[in-house]
């Protein structure tokens, strides 16, 4: 056969193949893919039935794969292209690369199956494809770049393709046969030992020389190489020093064999890594239980191999989960194992289906909140303007650094702005606090320990405390700036929300809560108000700890005061007990109560009749007002809206699990 | 059932074509260069050979050539096989008496239409 041309791609890398040599190019090349497709095409068609589906899903893979590298080939060396480069069969070769690779991926998971095991003969194909794929590999690829001299009529040996095969079924346990070489360049020599060997059951190949034995060794796999020292021209010493010295051929064990009985030889060989020594004239029973020990020894190290290469490839489906990247039954071949590696695999398999599943609805809900944002957001872009009033006016300087924008609203609290921060040159919200919340020194000070708390605070359902400070006479708070509608706004204009976008704000709250909860930060005051939504869907959830400020010594049934609305307090809240965890769990029912209904519990024509309902009567179910509510969430709900923190979901991070349960 | 020869050097060729064309029901022997072609065609009982040409011993080029000059294999349906499409190896293929020719890599549809149209109603099954 000719030297193939992509080896010495002819005069020169800039220069153009000719046309002869693209022709032969291209045949190389199509050669074996046709090879994979034909034997993958007979094992399609003999893998019918339903116990075979997963063996016809991956050879329809080792096919889709095949006509992929087909069609990579057509289009870089197809009959009407002329001018091709060395750069271009570079690229192609790397192009046919990751194809090559899920067709041996494929073709090993094949193998790899139990029902695969017995069958010699679909081990054989499947190691010619294995083979053919070999073939596909670039020059580069030098291990497998020899492959195609294999077919070439070697009289000796074995069929082209049943080297590869026997790499892949190579795992069988005890005594079994062993591909040998032997290597002598005495032909009595080689005779005794081939068929002494062969009767001992073993494959036998024979080289007479050094470079014959290495051109071998390239071609097919050998369990053992046994090898005279002495040979004109490249003598045992040089064959074992190449052989150790590619990584392809250095775990071969080799067994050195000569006549001579001298330590140094021996030392020599040992050290540039044979196996073992043998004398001539052989001892029979010790050739057989030498022989034995290396090739139990081989067979040992390669079940470690084969080990370590699953163990890799559950930490290869890892990685792949944490870039997103990861296939559902890339483990499949591992996961029908019945040992343990074979367990993990199932069990890691199964919970990354089902956190896809969980992501999937996730992004669903999100989708349809942003839907309901966008329309919210066209419906009130003249409404959301700026608000007038705030003692600030726009292009104002506050308290050096900051330049006022215009305000975002007003509250029971102060007024928000938006504002640049000069400094870092980016927007802040600046919350002014009103002057008389401030007077009471023991309440200032738990609220400093409050916001000191809350600054801590980093995740992306809260919006960020960056600073409390004072200037001429006015007490600040700056927060960062979210570009967005609160839940509120949201509820005004569009009444109600669809389940889905409420279960996509109640997941972003009990997050958020969650996160604060576990910082001791109580938020005391969830309301539509204070969750803002951007445009993406991203919740976040503003003021926390803020409403430290507004709390009292007397209940609010007593003060008839409150700064806002009590409608979404909790009954301790309302009567100015132990504030805890629960108590913005039971605001958080409220709100999501409001969003699904359009209306929150309880409502009353003054504050002291709400407040009397609140505490004495109980919330109408929300599946009862609207009958396309999930019945456990209505049930969830109204297990936050219970009346006793006990009798309600007793963490954020409860609530956040129950939550995904039911979506 | 057609019986099919298949001279072929290259082992994995000719395992995947034999097999595939038994799978569609011809009987397929094998020979493995161009001397032991025209020996086993000259033995008698072929309905068709596919011959590649480039072959050991002796080429498909020559062993064409020897089957037409002998008269039992004169009428033999021959499909040359040739590695790669050079422009004149279809007209060479056809003036050395092949009846038709294909194109190696073999795609098994394309070859059994020429294999059918040439042995008439004779066909694999």
């Amino acid at each position: 056969m000719s030297q193939p041309p992509h080896v010495s791609p002819g005069a020169g890398a800039a220069t153009p193949f000719t046309p002869e040599a693209l022709g032969e190019l291209r045949h190389d090349l199509r050669t074996p893919v046709n090879h994979i497709i034909g034997y993958a095409e007979m094992l399609a068609e003999d893998a019918a039935g339903p116990e075979l589906a997963s063996r016809r899903a991956h050879l329809d893979e080792v096919l889709a794969a095949a006509r992929n590298i087909l069609s990579l080939i057509n289009s870089t060396l197809g009959p009407n292209h002329t001018d091709v480069r060395a750069g271009d069969l570079s690229r192609l070769y790397e192009s046919l690369r990751a194809p090559r690779q899920r067709i041996v991926a494929a073709v090993s998971a094949v193998l790899g199956a139990p029902d695969a095991q017995q069958d010699a003969s679909l081990a054989d194909d499947l190691g010619r494809i294995l083979a053919a794929a070999g073939r596909l590999a670039g020059p580069a690829d030098a291990t497998q770049a020899n492959g195609k001299t294999a077919n070439g009529g070697q009289a000796s040996g074995a069929p082209a393709g049943q080297d590869a095969t026997g790499a892949a079924t190579d795992n069988g346990a005890g005594p079994r046969q062993a591909r040998i070489l032997v290597v002598d360049d005495v032909e009595d020599n080689r005779e005794v030992l081939r068929r002494r060997l062969t009767r001992e059951g073993h494959a036998v190949e024979t080289a007479g020389n050094g470079r014959q034995a290495l051109e071998l060794v390239q071609q097919r796999r050998f369990d053992l190489v046994l090898l005279d020292v002495l040979m004109p021209e490249l003598d045992g010493y040089a064959v074992l020093e190449t052989l150790k010295g590619n990584p392809a051929t250095r775990d071969i064990p080799v067994v050195m064999i000569s006549a001579l009985d001298e330590l140094p030889g021996i030392v020599r060989c040992i050290e540039r890594g044979a196996e073992d020594y043998l004398h001539k004239p052989f001892d029979p029973v010790l050739l057989r239980a030498r022989i034995n020990a290396c090739l139990e020894k081989k067979r040992l190290r390669d079940q470690e191999v084969e080990y370590l290469e699953r163990v890799g490839q559950v930490i290869e489906a890892a990685t792949a989960v944490e870039a997103g990247t990861y296939k559902h039954e890339s483990l499949a071949p591992l996961a029908r194992r019945a040992d343990e590696l074979g367990r993990l695999a199932r069990v890691f398999d199964n919970m990354v289906v089902q956190m896809k599943a969980r992501e999937g609805r996730l992004r669903d809900q999100v989708r349809d909140l942003r839907q309901e944002i966008g329309v919210a957001r066209r419906d009130t872009r003249e409404m959301s303007a700026m608000v007038d009033g705030g003692n600030l006016r726009s292009g104002e300087r506050f308290s050096h650094r900051y330049e006022i924008i215009g305000v975002l609203g007003r509250g029971g609290m102060g007024t928000v702005y938006r504002a640049r921060d000069l400094e870092l040159d980016e927007e802040v919200a600046i919350k002014t606090l009103r002057p008389e919340l401030l007077t009471d020194a023991t309440l200032l000070g738990r609220f400093k320990d409050e916001i000191k708390l809350a600054r801590r605070l980093s995740d992306q359902n809260i919006v960020r405390t960056h600073d409390f400070g004072e200037w001429s006479g006015v007490c600040y708070l700056t927060m960062e700036y979210v570009e967005g509608i609160t839940v509120r706004e949201l509820l005004d204009t569009r009444g109600k929300l669809g389940i889905s976008s409420t279960l996509a704000i109640a997941g972003q709250l009990a997050h958020s809560l969650q996160v604060a909860h576990e910082h001791g930060v109580i938020h005391r005051d969830i309301k539509p108000q204070n969750l803002l939504l951007d445009d993406e869907g991203v919740l976040k959830v503003m003021d926390f700890g803020v409403a430290r400020l507004a709390e009292r010594s007397t209940s609010m049934t007593e003060a008839g005061l409150v700064i806002g609305t009590p409608a979404y307090m909790p009954p301790e809240q309302l009567l100015a007990e132990q504030v805890d965890a629960r108590s913005d769990l039971y605001a958080a029912g409220v709100v999501l109560y409001e969003c699904l209904t359009g209306k929150p519990p309880f409502e009353a024509a003054s504050v002291t009749s709400l407040v009397a309902k609140m505490l004495t009567t109980e919330a109408r179910p929300p599946v009862e007002v609207n009958a396309e509510i999930p019945p456990a969430l209505s049930a969830l709900i109204m297990r936050l809206l219970a009346k006793k923190p006990e009798a309600r979901v007793q963490t954020a991070a409860e609530l956040a699990e129950q939550l995904v349960g039911l979506g | 059932m057609a019986r099919i020869l298949l001279v072929e050097d290259n082992e994995m060729n000719r395992d995947m074509l034999s097999r595939r064309l038994e799978r569609k029901g011809f009987e397929v022997k094998m020979a493995v260069d161009g001397r032991q072609g025209v020996e086993m065609a000259r033995a008698g009982g072929y309905d068709l050979i596919l011959m590649d040409m480039s072959l050991p011993e002796i080429d498909g080029w020559e062993a064409t050539r020897q089957l037409r000059e002998a008269p039992e294999t004169k009428t033999v349906p021959i499909i040359a096989l040739t590695a790669h499409a050079m422009a004149g190896d279809r007209d060479r293929a056809l003036e050395v008496g092949c009846n038709d020719y294909d194109t190696k890599p073999i795609e098994l549809t394309r070859l059994l239409g020429k294999i059918e149209a040439l042995l008439g109603g004779k066909t694999g099954t």
